[in-house]
């Protein structure tokens, strides 16, 4: 009985294709592949068919959009971008790291990806040392303004010596981004002190060390611990340790400045990237851009609550994203 | 040669709950004996057939095989030389197996464990005759999962498994227990008849004092971790079943039963 | 629904690759959890370990074969592992494995070179791609080719040994332990065979799988127990009456069902947060069907 209900399905399906009409002239199909649920990825998304749409590509007439969350799991990342490639979609946005390798190894050259958030698409062998990717794909990445952040946190605390950072250890993001602070944190006179979690719930309980030896903390783009940002800064205030976010997001959260990449602008850079190619550029000749337009921001009643004052050096370039400002 | 020397059992020693149950009991079973033991509830039947099988290991004392201190031996060690047969059917056959592949499992005892195929055609003739002798038609099933099988039955073939290999001891744990009436009639009258033909040493734990005087040339019973009858050979061929059953109601009425 | 039924079915290939390659962890935990009836957690860390294991050797330059073969012996490895705290340590089953899956999320991040991504270069020599088989096979085929002969490779060999007389007291030891120890064996050592033999499949599939998406990620473990667990139990459950189909055929059905409800859900593209729920949907529907047919069973005796 089961036998025959597994055949006869299997029949109905295969007659499938008889039956679905022929359309004419059909809008490009594009699919955006999101690895997770997170505000900064949904912000990506939301940019990119801005971007698109600016373009003259707009979902419902010249494109239609197709969007599937894998929810961090990469059996499903695996599926959703196999998903896009075998039916045969003009483009594939590819949001995240996972996502974007998946996305380009499955779809390989056959379909133009075009990647977003990707912190490091060098080392995740997304591009070559060119920019340039041999397997039509290119896109955007958020690439932390090391530098300039450090110069913000040395401008409000000149006296500060040890900068903390808490991270995921199975973030490849994460990992870069840490790599990156070691580097370039002595020139700003910074020592960095880090302490790695495996999970969110770890958060918590590694707080406490970090926040003892540091004069301050700087948020990376990780997933994990960005989602448990509550619980960092809840710690963080009450042991007076100033936290720096790595996005707008955070800082209007209750972090004390960030030099912030807006994923927003992020996603319609991409999106700009991807009407190119639907223009017919080929991918494969586009190399990565990193995100340009990064801002100033801090949050006047947290400043307060730390007992800090804005920098005259920066007030005129720097703006407040509290609620209501001081 | 089965010896229990100055055994001491301890039931959860250090707690609330401990007790003593054992404390200087010893039992010698030479060989060729067919003990019947009975006695009361928690008078300490079961765990002394656990002590000799190495379910159970006593806080002092010594259990000897033979010549041999087996005391520290784990139990899958000892029962290379003791056949066990428990109260419940299900416990000495996989039910998900087959008769066939039960009785095969039963005959690699004592050969390597590699990759030969597990069950050998030419073997099942020798199964079938084997348990063609238990009686209960049990040579037609052999393609059939031992689950499948009544209690009896099942009770059976674990008898056939058993003595499938050559073994000294036998071990029956209340055995009969949970049969009907004259299946139990059956698997005694077939325990019996396997204890007499390949002259093993049995301890059989039993609530059934009919059995008890009826089969076995030994008749121990016990009360709170301690020997109150034993009756051997001749003496125990004239005991009657009224004489213990008196005995035994005094010692239930003891303990309030 | 049309549309979103011939995007399930272009996906199929995919799907069924998938399946295929997730067979090989249903098929080790078929050994654990319904053979020795063991709920073995290692899985989770033994899965990721094989990817580990087997990237970093492909990168490296190593033939497939070999890494396949060092991921079957790390798997193996943490079977062991925790085969020994269960049986000689005397922890419990559960907690065993956990200890294990644990401890290798660390070996594995050190056996990656300390980076949660290993990203295998297109011309890298894999099971897949740029060796002689792919190229004897029609292009676009390859993939689903090797992936269920390998399926259906292990399946064989794992049939022929449940028949040999180790295989059978593996077997036994999952059924009921005392008459294994009643054959003069230790029960422990069995369960230890088995569990080895188990992770090695584990970490086996996840070197394949590693090798076909060319991407080894630290968290590709998690959920793999229940993954591979829901995929035999789908298997076993839904085809119960069918005595005849072997405990291994239903393993191997069962992953690529599980496989293809989450490609059913991709493809009717309901909103995308609630993929998890349809999905679980629809494996509530697949078992209650197999539970319906189930009632007029009767049980053991």
């Amino acid at each position: 009985m089961k036998k025959r209900l597994i055949l006869a399905l299997a029949l109905v399906l295969s007659l499938l294709p008889l039956a679905a009409p022929q359309a004419q002239e059909k809008p490009l199909r594009i699919g955006i592949a999101q690895f997770a649920d997170h505000p900064s990825l949904d912000n990506c998304r939301e940019g990119f068919i801005q971007g698109l749409a600016e373009a003259g590509f707009e979902d419902g007439k010249s494109i239609a959009l197709d969007y599937r969350n894998a929810q961090a799991d990469m059996g499903l990342t695996a599926l959703i971008a196999s998903s896009f490639v075998d039916n045969g979609y003009d483009l594939i946005c590819a949001i995240a790291t996972p996502m974007a390798m998946t996305a380009v190894n499955t779809a390989d050259g056959k379909i133009p990806v075009i990647y977003s958030a990707v912190s490091a698409p060098v080392e995740a062998g997304l591009a070559g040392s060119d920019g340039l990717s041999a397997a039509n794909a290119t896109g955007t990445s958020d690439q932390l303004p090391v530098k300039a952040q450090l110069a913000l946190i040395r401008a409000f605390q000149p006296e500060a010596r040890t900068l903390g950072l808490l991270y995921t250890v199975g973030e490849v993001n994460s990992q870069v981004q840490a790599k990156q602070y070691e580097q370039l944190a002595p020139e700003f006179g910074f020592e960095v002190v880090s302490s790695t979690v495996t999970a969110g719930g770890d958060v918590a309980l590694a707080l406490p060390g970090l926040l003892a030896r540091a004069d301050c903390l700087s948020m990376l783009t990780d997933n994990t611990v960005v989602q448990y940002l509550d619980v960092v800064l809840d710690q963080a205030e009450a042991a007076g340790v100033p936290v720096y976010g790595s996005e707008i997001e955070q800082v209007k959260n209750g972090c004390l400045a960030a030099v912030g990449i807006d994923y927003l602008a992020l996603g319609r850079q991409t999106g700009r990237m991807a009407a190119r190619v639907l223009k017919g550029e080929a991918a494969g000749s586009i190399p990565f851009e990193v995100m340009q337009d990064s801002a100033l921001y801090y949050n006047s009643g947290a400043m307060q609550r730390l007992g800090l004052a804005l920098p005259a050096a920066i007030e005129g370039s720097i703006q407040d994203t509290a609620e209501n400002p001081q | 040669m089965l010896e229990l020397k100055e055994i001491r059992l301890v039931y959860n020693p250090g707690t609330a709950r401990e007790k003593c149950l054992f404390d200087g009991f010893g039992l010698r079973v030479p060989d060729g004996q067919f003990v019947s033991i009975v006695g009361s509830n928690g008078s300490g039947k079961t765990s002394l057939l656990n002590l000799i099988c190495g379910t159970i290991l006593p806080q002092g004392g010594h259990v000897r095989m033979d010549d041999r201190d087996i005391t520290a031996w784990p139990e899958h060690r000892r029962l290379r030389r003791i056949g066990r047969i428990h109260q419940n059917p299900a416990a000495g056959t996989c039910a998900g197996m087959t008769l066939l592949e039960n009785m095969s499992l039963a005959d690699s005892k004592f050969k390597r464990m590699n990759l030969m195929p597990g069950t050998d055609r030419r073997k099942v003739q020798g199964y079938r005759e084997q348990l063609r002798q238990m009686g209960l038609g049990l040579e037609d099933m052999l393609h059939q999962r031992a689950g499948s099988l009544s209690g009896g039955q099942r009770q059976a073939l674990a008898m056939a498994m058993c003595v499938l290999t050559p073994i000294e001891f036998l071990i029956l744990d209340e055995h009969t227990a949970a049969l009907d009436p004259k299946t139990a009639d059956t698997i005694m009258e077939l325990t019996d008849r396997l204890v007499r033909e390949r002259r093993l040493t049995a301890l059989m734990v039993t609530h059934n004092l009919r059995y008890a005087t009826s089969f076995g040339n030994r008749l121990v019973m016990m009360h709170q971790g301690g020997v109150v009858l034993d009756r051997a050979g001749a003496k125990k061929a004239a005991t009657r079943l009224e004489d213990v059953l008196g005995l035994f109601t005094d010692i239930s009425v003891e303990l309030g039963n | 629904m049309t549309l979103a039924l011939q995007s399930f079915q272009n996906a199929l290939p995919s799907t069924l690759e998938q399946g295929f390659i997730y067979a090989l962890m249903a098929l080790g935990v078929l050994m654990t959890y319904h053979i020795l009836d063991f709920p073995d957690l290692t899985v989770d860390g033994s899965f990721p370990l094989g990817g580990a294991v087997g990237s970093s050797l492909i990168v490296s330059g190593a033939p497939p074969a070999a890494a396949l073969l060092a991921a079957l012996a790390a798997g193996a490895a943490a079977g062991l592992v925790t085969g020994l705290i269960h049986v000689k340590l005397k922890i419990r089953a559960l907690f065993s494995g956990i200890i294990v899956m644990t401890a290798l999320y660390s070996v594995n991040l050190r056996i990656a070179g300390g980076s949660a991504l290993i990203s295998i270069p297109r011309d890298k020599v894999t099971l897949f791609r740029n060796n002689a088989l792919v190229s004897a096979l029609p292009e676009g085929a390859a993939t689903l080719v090797i992936a269920v002969v390998m399926a259906l490779a292990v399946k064989a060999l794992m049939d022929l040994f449940f028949k040999t007389r180790l295989g059978c007291l593996l077997r036994a030891a999952g059924d009921n332990g005392r008459v294994v120890t009643a054959l003069g064996r230790d029960v422990g050592n069995v369960k230890i065979l088995g569990l080895m033999m188990a992770n090695a499949l584990v970490a086996l599939s996840g070197a394949v799988l590693c090798q076909q998406q060319r991407l080894f990620e630290i968290s590709m473990g998690t959920g793999a127990t229940v993954l591979s667990l829901a995929s035999v139990i789908i298997g076993v459950n839904l085809f119960q009456r069918l005595e005849r189909m072997r405990a291994t055929t239903k393993a191997i059905v069962g992953a690529l069902l599980y496989k293809a409800c989450y490609s059913l859900a991709i493809a009717l593209g309901l909103l995308p947060g609630d993929m998890k729920l349809v999905t679980a949907a629809l494996f509530l529907a697949i078992l209650a069907v197999g539970y319906r047919k189930r009632k007029g069973a009767p049980a053991d005796a």
